[in-house]
């Protein structure tokens, strides 16, 4: 069989099974306060009481800035910053965090 | 005498028809929250995504997978900020392995670039070689298995010159040209890497 024929075939059956390579979810905890940064650095999130309007849950935490009596700039802010999960998260590769709602345990959990 | 029409007029002034949302409508609503910044979907979205464009980046760096998680979120980021002019006329997991494939290309282009090619000690690369017959070959997920340790093992500049042309489909000339290469430097570096990689596929 020539090179190029050889080349292709492999390439294309390749392609055609990517595999089941999950990334590491300490890498898409690494994303997700990466492009949460991103967009609050263009103006306030969605404010945590609107995104339980829009039907999405929010962890416990999220919870209490939602219900405090405080400013929709307050509610906008991102809690997770200075949150123990975030920080084992990103560093972990089996984070202990078992928080419902809490994306950075979702990532962990699969 | 009255005209009569057949059939509506059709006025120079009509307001174009408004386009037809294109996609699947569970993501057009991700998008649009995404956008919306609400961040349970900004969550989602890499939660959908982040396992396809990884498996892409890594197969498509070998060896070098200590730049795969920087790559991944470079996509991401990108993808943030192309997200208002995803029209959904694709799928958002084709639309983000597009601009994986730029990724890859660019640091194709840049890697190359800097790369002095390996030399063989003789020329053995630059004389055909005949490869096993496809048909005999080992079901998919053993052939990519195997495929991956071969290009893991290969020098950077050949794995990246083959996967480059044989994956990504790029032209001997292209790859020459956008590595600042004559094309037989290319042609050169292309026929030792296929030479290297079928040491490499014979010995594993």
């Amino acid at each position: 069989m020539d090179s190029e024929r050889f080349f292709l075939k492999v390439a294309e059956t390749t392609d055609a099974d990517p595999g089941t390579d999950a990334a590491p979810a300490r890498l898409k905890s690494r994303m997700y306060s990466r492009l949460l940064a991103e967009q609050a650095s263009t103006g306030p999130l969605l404010s945590l009481s609107e995104t339980r309007e829009s039907g999405r849950s929010v962890c416990v935490f999220e919870l209490l800035v939602a219900q405090a009596p405080v400013p929709d700039r307050v509610k906008s802010m991102n809690p997770c910053t200075v949150c123990h999960a975030r920080y084992l998260a990103e560093r972990l590769d089996q984070a202990p965090i078992f928080w419902p709602h809490c994306p950075y345990s979702e990532f962990h959990r699969g | 005498m009255c005209a009569t029409f057949t059939s509506a007029p059709v006025a120079d002034t009509a307001e174009p028809p408004s386009p037809e949302p294109t996609g699947d409508p569970v993501e057009r609503e991700l998008v649009a929250a995404v956008i919306r910044k609400d961040r349970k979907a900004t969550a989602e979205f890499i939660e959908r995504y982040a396992d396809p464009v990884h498996a892409y980046v890594r197969f498509r760096l070998a060896p070098r997978t200590d730049l795969v998680d920087d790559l991944v979120q470079d996509v991401f980021l990108a993808a943030l900020k192309g997200l208002p002019e995803f029209a959904g006329r694709a799928a958002l997991k084709s639309w983000l392995l597009g601009i994986a494939r730029h990724k890859v290309e660019d640091h194709y282009r840049t890697s190359l670039r800097r790369m002095e090619t390996p030399e063989l000690d003789d020329d053995s690369g630059l004389i055909p070689v005949e490869f096993p017959c496809f048909d005999e070959m080992i079901d998919g997920a053993r052939l990519r298995d195997k495929t991956r340790r071969v290009l893991a093992r290969l020098p950077e500049a050949y794995s990246y010159a083959l996967l480059w042309r044989y994956w990504e489909q790029r032209s001997v000339r292209a790859i020459a040209a956008e590595t600042g290469r004559s094309e037989k430097a290319g042609e050169r570096l292309l026929a030792r890497a296929r030479t290297q990689f079928k040491r490499l596929w014979e010995a594993d």
